[in-house]
Order: C-alpha cells, then sequence, then structure tokens
C-alpha cells in the first residue's frame, strides 16, 4: 500500500521536471517580452544533440552543456528573426518547432544504425543514477519519493529557484522585466533592449534544452521512428507559464499539478485497485481525460484570468509580450 | 560608425521577388547541404522529391490522387487560416478545429450513411463539420473581443483537447462508441458506410475526387469573397485599423466573430472532406495541416492566388518527400517539414529586408 | 561674456522635417539657477526645440553649448551624462513597478543585488530634494500627479541640473499646479535650472524668471517676467496679424443648422474633456474652434459625429437631437467628419487600402447586394483626385504611400462627396505646404457656398481669422466665447485661449445661444427628458 503511495509520488516528480525545465525557460524568455512559441522544437534539438554528445564522450556534464548550447543556438535563430529582422513572433516559434522536430528525426534517422546505446555508456549513466539526500531520503514515503532521485531533478529546482531570485532579488532580473513590460521606458533609461533580450532568450531556451536531454534520457535514450522525445511537452510548458502566472516558484507547484494528472494516467488502476474505496473511482475514468486535463486547466485559467483582468486590470502577464520592439515607432 | 536599421519608403516588386528567389534558392542550399551529410546526392534527391516519384511509375494515376489528398486539406486550411490572419487574429488551433470537423462528420456518416442517399450524408456531414469547428471559432473570437483573451493560446488549448477527444473516441472500447469496429477486439475505427464516402470523376485509371473541385471552388470564392464583397471589405478595413472600422461605424464585434467562425468552419469543412476521403478517421487524421496552413499562409503573404500555388508546392514536397524516403533509408518524410520550416526563415528573412534596410550612420546626421 | 553664467546656449539652431522647417535659427539661453519659460501656440517648435537638448533629435545645423562647452547631444544617455533630464508629456513609467524601482531600473552602478534598501536610499534621495516618496508604492495606483513627481524625482535622481517639464500644468488641478510650482522653486533653490513648457500666462507670470517666446519656428524674445505682463506676452506670442488673402465670401444668414447646448463629454482616462458646452452653426458658415491643443476638440468632434459617449447636453441637427444616435445614422443626417489625429492614419482611413477603396469607407453598404460596389468607387475616386488634384501614382495605391497633403485630400474628398450639410474638419493643413493649404481652403469655402455649415478646428490663428465667420474659443474644454473674425484681433483670442478673459457671459447672456433656434425653449426642455432618457438605456 505504502509502496503504491510512494511510487506514485515518485513517478510525479519524475514527470514534471521536463516541464519545470521547459516553463523556467519560457517563463525567462516571456519576461523579456516575447513569446515563444518554439519551445518543443526548442527541446527536441537540445534533446537530440545532448544526448549524442553525451553518449560520445560518455559524460553527463558534456551532455548538460551541448544541450544547453544546442538549444540557445536555437535561441539566438529566435532572435535574430525577431528581434533583428522584427519578424512576427508567432510564425518564427512555430517554424521554430517545425524545423527543430525535424532536425531531430533527420539526425535521428540519419544515424540509424549508429544510433549509441545508451546503457553502454556507463559514465552517463551513473551520472544520471538516483541520488539520496542524507537524513531527508530516510524520512517515511516522502523521503523515497521526494528525496532521492537523479542530479536534474534537483538541478531543475535549483534553476527554477534561482530564476526567482534572479527576477526578484538582482537589478539585471528587474530591468529584463521593465523590458518586458514597457521597453520605451527601459530604453529611455538607458537599458540595451537587445542585448538583454537576445542573452535571456537564449539562456531560458538552454534551459529548455535540458529539459529535452531529460525526456530523452527518462525514455532510455532509444529513438523511434515515429515519435518525438518531447511529445507535445512543449506546448504544456507554454500551457504552463499562464497556470504559473509567470513565477518559477509557482511553477514548481503547476508542474507537479501537471505530472500528477499524467502519473494519474498511468497509476490510476493500481491506485484504484490498492484503495478501492476511496480512489476505487479512478478506474472508471479514461486515460484521455488526464492527458487532456492540463490544457482544460490551462484553457480554464486562461479565459478566467483574462475576464478578471478586464475587470481588474491587474495580470502578471508581460504587458508588452508578443509586440516587437522597434524604437523609431515610438 | 553605426549600422542602423530604417523602414523603406516604398517597396519594389521587383525587388521582393528577386530576394524571395535569392531566399528559396538558400533553401535549396541548405537542404543540400543536410543531404550531402548524409552522403546523399542533393541533385539527385531533389530530383525524386520534385517529381514526386512520377518517372518511372507504372501508376502514375496514384501518385497524382495521393498529391491531392494532401493537396485539399491543405488548401482549404490556408486559406480559412489567412481569413483570420486577415484580421490579425492569431486563429493556430487548424489542428483542433480540423479535428473536430472530422468527427462530426463521421457522426453523421457513422448514424446517417445507411439510412438516406449519397449525396445527403455527405452534405450533412459538411454541414455538421462546419457549424461544430465553426462553434468553436465563434468561442474565441467572443472571448477575444469581450475580455481579449489571448486567442493563440486558446486556440493552441483547444488543438490538444481535440486531439485528446478523438484519442479517447479511437482508443475506448465501449457499447455507446458506434464509431469503432464491432468485429475487433482492439479499438480500430470502422469504415463509413460506403454511402458517405468521397466518389469522384473517373479519367481513365485517374480518380478526381470531387473534394478537389469543392476545394478549388472554395478558392474561388474565398477571393471573390475577400476582394468584392462587403464582408470581404470589413474584414480588410477592421485589419487594417479598428478604429477607422469604428469611425465608419462597422460592427467590429460582428466582423470578427463572423470571419472567424468561417475561419474555423472552413477547416472543419477540410476534416469532413478527408474524412470522407479515407472512409474512415484516425487520430492523426490531420497530417498537421494546422500547423502547415499557418506556414503556408504566411508564406503567400495571405494572398489566395499564392496560397493555391504554394500549398500545391508544399503538397508536392511533402509527397516527394514521402516517395523519395522508399529510395533512401537515411531519410523519411520530416525532411520536408525541415524543407517547409528553412523556406519560412528565408521568406521571413526575405520579408525584412523588402520592408527595411540597413544603413550606415556617423551617429550624427540622422533625426 | 562670461560663459559660466548660462547652463544652456542654443546657436542658430535650424531642424526641418522634409519640407517643414519646425526650427530657424533659433538663439536662446538659460541661466544657471533661473526658472524660464518656454510659450508659444501649437507648432511654434518648442517640443522640437527641447527633444534637440535631451538628445531625441539632433540639429541640421548650428551648437549647443552646455556650461560654455560646445556639445553634440545625440542619443538621451548622452543628455542624461551632460546633467539634461526631460519630464516628457507622456510618462515613460513602468505601470507595475513600484517607484523605487522606477527609478533603480536606470540607476548607474546600482549593483548586482536587489537589495530591501533600496526603497531606503530612493526615500532618502527624493526627501533630500525635498520630495516625499512612497517608494512602495506601484505606478499603477498613483495618480497623475503623483508620476509626474516620480518622473521629476526620476531625472534628478540621475543627476540632472538642467530639467526640462513638458507641459507639465496640462494634466493636473490647480491644486497639484501649486504643488508642483513649489517643488520647481525649491529645485532653483537647490541649483537647478528649469525650462518649463507652457500656453498658460498665468503660470508663466507665477513661475518663471524669464519667458522666451517662440513663433511659427523662430525665436521671438526673452523677456523678464517681473516687467512684462499677460497682454505682451499674448503679443509676442501670436505676432501681429499676417493678411493671408484667404477670400471670405459673405453668406445670407440662415437658421441654425447645428445647435449645442450645455454638451459635456469625458475624455478616454474619465476626466471631463467638454465641460458645459453651447454653441451652432449656421448654414454657408464657418465656426472656427480656437484653444490650446488637447483643450477637448477631439472629444467635441467626437461627440457630435456619435462616436463618443455624451454625458449630457443636447445636439439638435434641423430640429432632431442625435445624442444616443448611432454614428452611422448621424452621418446619413449629413454630418460629415475629417478628422486628422496625430498619427494622421490612425482613424479615418485605412492605410494598407486602395484611394478608391477609402472612398467608399462609409458608404460601401449602402448598394444592394453582397457586392461592393467597385465600378462606382472607381469613378468616385477618379472624380475626386481629379478635382482635389490629388497627386498619386493611381487610385488603386495604398494611402499610406501617399504624402500629407494628399492624405487629408482624401480623406476631404470622401466627406464632401456625401454632400453633407454639416462638415466636421479638425487641422485639415496639418503638415501641408502652403499651396495644398490654400486648396484645402477653397474646398471648404466652395462648401460653404453651397449653404454647408463648417466646424473648423484650427491652429493657426491668422488663417482663422480671414477664412473663418466666428471663431469659438476653448479652454480647458469650457467654452470661452464665440466672437466675430472680422471684430476680433488676435491679443484678445490668444487671452481667451489661455483662459485670462472670457466671454462665456456677457451682460448676463450665455454665449453660443441663438436667437432664432430650431426650437423653442419648451421644446428645448423635452429634448433634455428624451436625451436623458436615451442615455439610461
Amino acid at each position: 500500500m505504502i509502496e503504491v503511495l510512494t511510487l506514485f509520488l515518485f513517478n510525479i516528480v519524475i514527470y514534471s521536471i521536463p516541464l519545470l525545465y521547459a516553463t523556467c525557460g519560457e517563463i525567462i524568455v516571456e519576461k523579456s517580452g516575447s513569446l515563444n512559441l518554439g519551445v518543443e522544437g526548442t527541446m527536441a534539438v537540445g534533446a537530440v544533440f545532448g544526448f549524442l554528445a553525451g553518449c560520445r564522450a560518455d559524460s553527463l556534464p558534456v551532455a548538460l552543456l551541448v544541450s544547453f548550447a544546442a538549444s540557445a543556438l536555437v535561441g539566438a535563430i529566435f532572435c535574430i528573426f525577431t528581434i533583428s529582422l522584427q519578424a512576427n513572433q508567432n510564425v518564427t516559434g512555430l517554424t521554430i518547432t517545425t524545423i527543430g522536430v525535424a532536425v531531430y528525426f533527420f539526425v535521428g534517422n540519419g544515424l540509424g544504425a549508429n544510433w549509441p546505446v545508451y546503457r553502454d555508456c556507463t559514465r552517463l549513466v551513473a551520472g544520471v543514477s538516483d541520488l539520496n539526500i542524507p537524513l531527508l531520503s530516510k524520512i517515511p514515503v516522502i523521503g523515497k519519493a521526494f528525496f532521492s532521485h537523479n542530479i536534474l531533478v534537483y538541478l531543475a529546482v535549483i534553476i527554477a529557484v534561482l530564476v526567482w531570485v534572479y527576477f526578484e532579488k538582482t537589478s539585471f532580473g528587474l530591468r529584463l522585466r521593465a523590458i518586458g513590460e514597457n521597453p520605451g521606458a527601459a530604453d529611455s533609461l538607458g537599458v540595451n533592449i537587445v542585448l538583454y533580450k537576445y542573452l535571456h532568450i537564449m539562456a531560458g531556451s538552454g534551459i529548455m534544452g535540458i529539459g529535452g536531454l531529460y525526456m530523452g534520457l527518462n525514455m532510455g535514450g532509444t529513438f523511434e521512428g515515429s515519435n518525438c522525445w518531447i511529445n507535445g511537452y512543449g506546448w504544456i510548458a507554454i500551457a504552463l507559464v499562464i497556470f504559473a502566472n509567470w513565477s518559477t516558484m509557482h511553477a514548481i507547484l503547476g508542474t507537479f499539478v501537471f505530472g500528477f494528472f499524467n502519473t494519474l494516467r498511468i497509476y490510476n488502476m493500481p491506485l484504484a485497485t490498492t484503495f478501492p474505496k476511496t480512489m476505487g473511482w479512478l478506474s472508471s475514468v479514461p486515460a484521455q481525460v488526464f492527458s487532456a486535463l492540463p490544457f482544460i486547466v490551462t484553457l480554464l485559467v486562461l479565459v478566467i484570468s483574462s475576464i478578471k483582468s478586464r475587470k481588474s486590470g491587474r495580470s502578471n502577464a508581460p504587458t508588452a509580450i508578443g509586440v516587437n520592439y522597434y524604437r523609431e515607432d515610438r | 560608425m553605426r549600422l542602423k536599421i530604417i523602414r523603406r519608403k516604398e517597396t519594389r516588386i521587383v525587388n521582393v521577388i528577386l530576394l524571395y528567389v535569392i531566399g528559396i534558392a538558400v533553401s535549396f542550399v541548405l537542404g543540400g547541404i543536410f543531404l550531402s551529410s548524409l552522403g546523399i546526392n542533393p541533385v539527385v534527391y531533389y530530383r525524386d522529391m520534385l517529381t514526386i516519384g512520377l518517372i518511372g511509375n507504372y501508376y502514375p494515376a496514384k501518385s497524382i490522387e495521393g498529391l491531392l489528398k494532401l493537396f485539399v486539406p491543405l488548401l482549404i486550411t490556408s486559406l480559412a487560416l489567412s481569413l483570420a490572419f486577415k484580421m490579425k487574429f492569431w486563429n493556430i488551433g487548424g489542428e483542433g478545429e480540423f479535428i473536430t470537423g472530422a468527427i462530426f462528420a463521421s457522426w453523421v456518416a457513422f448514424k446517417l450513411g445507411d439510412s438516406m442517399p449519397r449525396i445527403v450524408v455527405i452534405l450533412l456531414m459538411c454541414i455538421a463539420a462546419f457549424i461544430s469547428a465553426g462553434l468553436i471559432g465563434f468561442i474565441t473570437a467572443h472571448l477575444k473581443v469581450k475580455f481579449n483573451t489571448n486567442e493563440t493560446l486558446v486556440t493552441l488549448m483547444l488543438n490538444y483537447i481535440m486531439l485528446y477527444v478523438i484519442k479517447y473516441i479511437g482508443e475506448t472500447k465501449a457499447d455507446w462508441n458506434f464509431f469503432l469496429r464491432t468485429d475487433s477486439e482492439r479499438p480500430v475505427f470502422a469504415r463509413f458506410p460506403e454511402n458517405a464516402v468521397m466518389q469522384g470523376i473517373t479519367i481513365g485509371n485517374f480518380k478526381l475526387l470531387y473534394s478537389v473541385l469543392a476545394s478549388i471552388a472554395i478558392a474561388v470564392i474565398v477571393y471573390f469573397y475577400l476582394k468584392r464583397t462587403k464582408q470581404g471589405y470589413e474584414i480588410a478595413v477592421v485589419g487594417d485599423s479598428v478604429n477607422t472600422a469604428r469611425y465608419a461605424g462597422m460592427n467590429v464585434y460582428k466582423i470578427t466573430v463572423r470571419t472567424i467562425f468561417l475561419s474555423a468552419a472552413l477547416i472543419g469543412l477540410a476534416g469532413a472532406f478527408a474524412a470522407a476521403t479515407s472512409g474512415t478517421i484516425s487520430t492523426d487524421i490531420t497530417n498537421n495541416v494546422g500547423w502547415t496552413g499557418v506556414i503556408v499562409a504566411w508564406l503567400s503573404r495571405l494572398s489566395v492566388p499564392v496560397i493555391g500555388v504554394v500549398s500545391l508546392l508544399i503538397s508536392v514536397l511533402q509527397y516527394g518527400c514521402q516517395a523519395a524516403s522508399a529510395s533512401y533509408s537515411q531519410i523519411d518524410h520530416n525532411f520536408a517539414d525541415l524543407m517547409q520550416g528553412l523556406f519560412m526563415f528565408s521568406i521571413l528573412a526575405a520579408g525584412f529586408f523588402s520592408h527595411f534596410k540597413i544603413v550606415r550612420t556617423g551617429g550624427k546626421n540622422d533625426d | 561674456m562670461a560663459a559660466t553664467d548660462y547652463a544652456i546656449e542654443f546657436r542658430d539652431i535650424s531642424k526641418s522635417f522634409g519640407s517643414v522647417a519646425a526650427n530657424k535659427n533659433i538663439n536662446l539661453n538659460l541661466k544657471k539657477g533661473e526658472i524660464l519659460a518656454l510659450l508659444g501656440e501649437n507648432g511654434s517648435g518648442k517640443t522640437t526645440l527641447m527633444n534637440m537638448l535631451s538628445g531625441i533629435y539632433t540639429p541640421d545645423s548650428g551648437s549647443i553649448f552646455v556650461d560654455g562647452k560646445k556639445v553634440v547631444i545625440s542619443s538621451p544617455d548622452d543628455a542624461g551624462k551632460l546633467g539634461i533630464g526631460m519630464v516628457h508629456q507622456h510618462f515613460k513609467l513602468i505601470e507595475k513597478f513600484t517607484a523605487a524601482d522606477n527609478i533603480w531600473i536606470g540607476k548607474k552602478g546600482s549593483g548586482l543585488v536587489l537589495k530591501k534598501d533600496r526603497y531606503k536610499q530612493i526615500e532618502q534621495i527624493a526627501s533630500k530634494f525635498g520630495f516625499e516618496l512612497d517608494p512602495y508604492k506601484v505606478v499603477a495606483n498613483m495618480s497623475v500627479s503623483e508620476k509626474q513627481t516620480l518622473e521629476i524625482i526620476k531625472v534628478l535622481c540621475y543627476g540632472a541640473k538642467v530639467i526640462i517639464l513638458d507641459e507639465p500644468t496640462a494634466v493636473l488641478t490647480v491644486q497639484e499646479t501649486k504643488k508642483l510650482f513649489d517643488v520647481c522653486r525649491k529645485m532653483k533653490e537647490s541649483g537647478h535650472s528649469i525650462i518649463i513648457i507652457t500656453h498658460k500666462l498665468n503660470e508663466v507670470m507665477e513661475i518663471s524668471d524669464r519667458v522666451a517666446v517662440l513663433r511659427k519656428g523662430e525665436y521671438i524674445d526673452t523677456v523678464e517676467s517681473a516687467t512684462t505682463s499677460e497682454l505682451k506676452l499674448t503679443e509676442l506670442m501670436v505676432g501681429r496679424k499676417v493678411d493671408l488673402k484667404i477670400e471670405r465670401a459673405v453668406m445670407e444668414k440662415t437658421k441654425p443648422l447645428l445647435e449645442v447646448r450645455d454638451l459635456s463629454v469625458n475624455s478616454d482616462e474619465g476626466s471631463l474633456a467638454v465641460d458645459n458646452m453651447s454653441f451652432y452653426i449656421r448654414g454657408g458658415e464657418i465656426l472656427g474652434v480656437a484653444g490650446i491643443a488637447g483643450s477637448g476638440q477631439k472629444e467635441l468632434c467626437e461627440a457630435i459625429t456619435g462616436l463618443r459617449k455624451v454625458n449630457s447636453g443636447k445636439i439638435v441637427h434641423k430640429g432632431v437631437n442625435l445624442v444616443g444616435k448611432s454614428a452611422k445614422k448621424i452621418s446619413a443626417a449629413g454630418i460629415a467628419m475629417s478628422f486628422i489625429p496625430e498619427d494622421r492614419l490612425g482613424m479615418g482611413l485605412a492605410p494598407s487600402l486602395s484611394v478608391s477603396d477609402n472612398i467608399i469607407l462609409k458608404d460601401y453598404s449602402d448598394t444592394k447586394g453582397i457586392f461592393v460596389d467597385r465600378k462606382k468607387a472607381k469613378q468616385e475616386a477618379t472624380d475626386i483626385v481629379k478635382m482635389l488634384e490629388i497627386a498619386t501614382p493611381s487610385i488603386e495605391t495604398p494611402v499610406r504611400r501617399l504624402s500629407g497633403g494628399n492624405v487629408q485630400k482624401v480623406l476631404l474628398g470622401r466627406e464632401i462627396k456625401a454632400n453633407p450639410n454639416v462638415l466636421i474638419t479638425a487641422y485639415p493643413v496639418r503638415g501641408l505646404d502652403i499651396n495644398s493649404s490654400y486648396m484645402i481652403y477653397n474646398i471648404l469655402n466652395e462648401q460653404k457656398k453651397k449653404g454647408v455649415g463648417i466646424l473648423f478646428i484650427g491652429e493657426d490663428l491668422d488663417v482663422m481669422l480671414a477664412l473663418c465667420d466666428k471663431i469659438m474659443v476653448m479652454c480647458h474644454g469650457k467654452l470661452q466665447g464665440v466672437v466675430h473674425a472680422d471684430r476680433t484681433t488676435k491679443e484678445q483670442i490668444g487671452l481667451m485661449m489661455t483662459g485670462a478673459i472670457s466671454l462665456a457671459e456677457v451682460g448676463g447672456k450665455k454665449a453660443g445661444i441663438a436667437k432664432d433656434s430650431a426650437f423653442t425653449e419648451e421644446e428645448w426642455e423635452e429634448a433634455t427628458d428624451m436625451s436623458e432618457g436615451s442615455n439610461e438605456t
């Protein structure tokens, strides 16, 4: 009984972590005033190159670095088009998703039989084995569920906290938020908008890439011709940004909720049979409902918050989001 | 000395065309580099792709039919999306609207397919798809105009919600589920009754489906709708300046809601066509047309004739990549997406250089 | 001359935009520790001049001296480094941020870590300059005056010694203005030099040490405030009357065509923009509307044409109350408006659409059937292009590609085409060269001869005196009086515009009420009931 519950909680964390990476990355991007719909593609590129490099070098740090760098490069492409070339952000983002996922398949198909075998990369595998946090991991249920994960799980939470600290507690974060709110005002105060946007969008995209890598490793690193590792998580991340109200701290909670739905989809049967009285009804809920819940919830959040902000005039969304800034248009 | 971006006062059409040609050439070169990296001769591959496997094919008619199956939904969806984009309304919910149309069309097909004449069944399927998908458009437009709800994100969410709806229907074995085959243990979508399947005109061994004719008719109608009718005129004015539209006494709410209803409804219709053509539905019935449609509409700068040409070219690209992948194991149909993306980026860059120019300034004499 | 006496000197500064000269050989200086008022009508080049000082524009010729040293100011950053700060009319603040954070963003050397004591620091700096500031207050919750104060503190925090205030009192109440002036005096005491751009003579007299006057892009004079008078300043500002040779046809008097009584209208921000105004227009008459920009002209136009909600009052056209009627109905009644707002193409025209498509904007729906009658549109467009000599490559050219004068003609041509009986036109010659302007005046005169009543909202008093039959003056949304163009002077209008004198009530009789009204007093009363009833629904 306890095992089922522990495993359930443990898996929620597993499922929510890639979303946390992607959501944190997108929050950074959106705080700078850009809406990047290319999360899915950005993650796919980071995943495939990070994984391949990691296997080649048989090293987790290399995998991390390359996935970050590859996705940051994709972020740079987004910047070149939307900031330097004033292209429409929606179209650029969608194109990045199209091209990113296509690159993933291109590389995978191209390598064919030469695709590396993940379990042979012993040091890489060892790098992402579960780490027990002293003392905390000894706590019953919670210890195993939350404090006995691989290093990427902890890294995600650390990044989320650091990003929050960066936005709330540093001058750079403050200036970035200012750009997302009112680029004209920030410009008049001598903030270098172009530089700020490039750097932050690239960093945010890089973080998405680590999320992609995590998903690849979680799937055992096997390339399937039909399914991309990212499997729509990039889009969920865009939804989560709204759900988390543009706060990476809320995102930790938000991704947990979304991971919860996802885990329910898989663990509804064990839960229903273990706790027939309280959770027996779970067995009759179709799996697709759990899959769709994140999107339904986000849709509701979106609608309700827009109705509310129409009334109160307050929302946490960056005011200038989605609008390209061109100084002469002031 | 600094570099500075300034808006061009005028764009010359010759320059625009030149920039576009350069952009497309650059895409092909980049794609060629990708291909070469896999040891594929790009010239040979491009030839195979662009001829969609017609050369040396014993059944060329089948290739053309396959190509048109890709072309019809893409053309209608791109046209429909351009209606919304003309009003600066970001309907990226093509996928969801397409699925909605397909589901409701097959509902009609399964329920009425046996009891009514073919023409009535097909017509009812189209109407059901048109209205059901249109309602989705209506709701998003209403939310947008009344509460300023972000339509990009709403339509995005609806894409996934509808995807799971069709998955639910397709993966759930139950007594109520008339969408599935009854003689199969595993959940499999059933075939439509014969009367609910799209027919066509047979020319030799080539079958020209009525849906192809219908899609071309839709393109012509949309062209005249935008160019000649009062409603098309209203779309142009609202898309250009909402303030001017109000000043002219136009009802912006009504125009927006009506146009987005139409946009979504047409995509639903494309879904009905796709279902009726294949005689069944599937969870991947959209073939990503909702996404590709955005790219096609934008590549065509929302011009109806250009959308016709670009949809056809993208269909050739997609079908050609499918056909070519039969002879190249290293590469699959996703290469078409890669090329599409490259085209899109090239055209975006070309668009920038046709609107702006980069000049050197001494940092002093600019105003 | 001791160079150090002056904080700022302009020498022979010129700046033009296209063919329009905004500043011509301006020589002007600002003493250290003084408050200089910069006075001038709309379009006299005040803001352009100040934008050159704050680095937004660079001069075409001439030079600027700061503390006696010649400088080149090519960006707001440069201006900041020279100790020049400008408080713009439209605040550049981030609504969601606190007061302290709005200042902190632009602070040099603010360090990496955002410490809690920044609130204290900002509060201290503010109090050092004599301001009370709640550093935690979010801008969105501030009043206009608080926002302005914050902008001033911001400028001071970045070390500005010279502070430019662009029409700071335009948005303030009387009490808030008083407070602002106290602040200015305090800043002056602490050694700052201030340039304050304004139109309001009483304020000029109250706050400034000296007054510099610009007129039509030229520098006129600088006078000591203590030894001048409002009358003298008005004379400097408006200049002697120039005879423009604009024909003014004399028409037979007809009954009032459009009568407005006790009209009150709100602005977008919700404050009262038109305050209890009454006036009327007769057929075959041009009624000019003079006033400082932003005195409620825009709101007045929009209220008459049904684009803005009327708070109270009546608008009676040929004996029918228009209040509560839709823009379409009002337009159908023969009231046409050609209104060119500041951004020219923002309202009234669809910039990406062709000339011919813009011509049919208002009557495209009048034809039968579902199709737009493009044949008629082309015919009409061709006629208008020919009649008004509009320079366009073709009638299919998007209007955004046309020059300013031609855009105005397209707009005016469309309004005239509908054969209106009342024509409302605002700033129809803004940005146009002399020839195009005369073209427009001729068009208006022709309409007048046809018996159309014209409301002409203008900027140039010389033009209005020559063209209009009567001139109505507005100040802060209030009617200051209606004067006959041939029996008034520029000085009188200038004084009325700035609120120095009011002829709204002369001998107990309210101005703007026609003796031969289309309604009897009882009917007016009834109309009141009607309009109030319709307002509720």
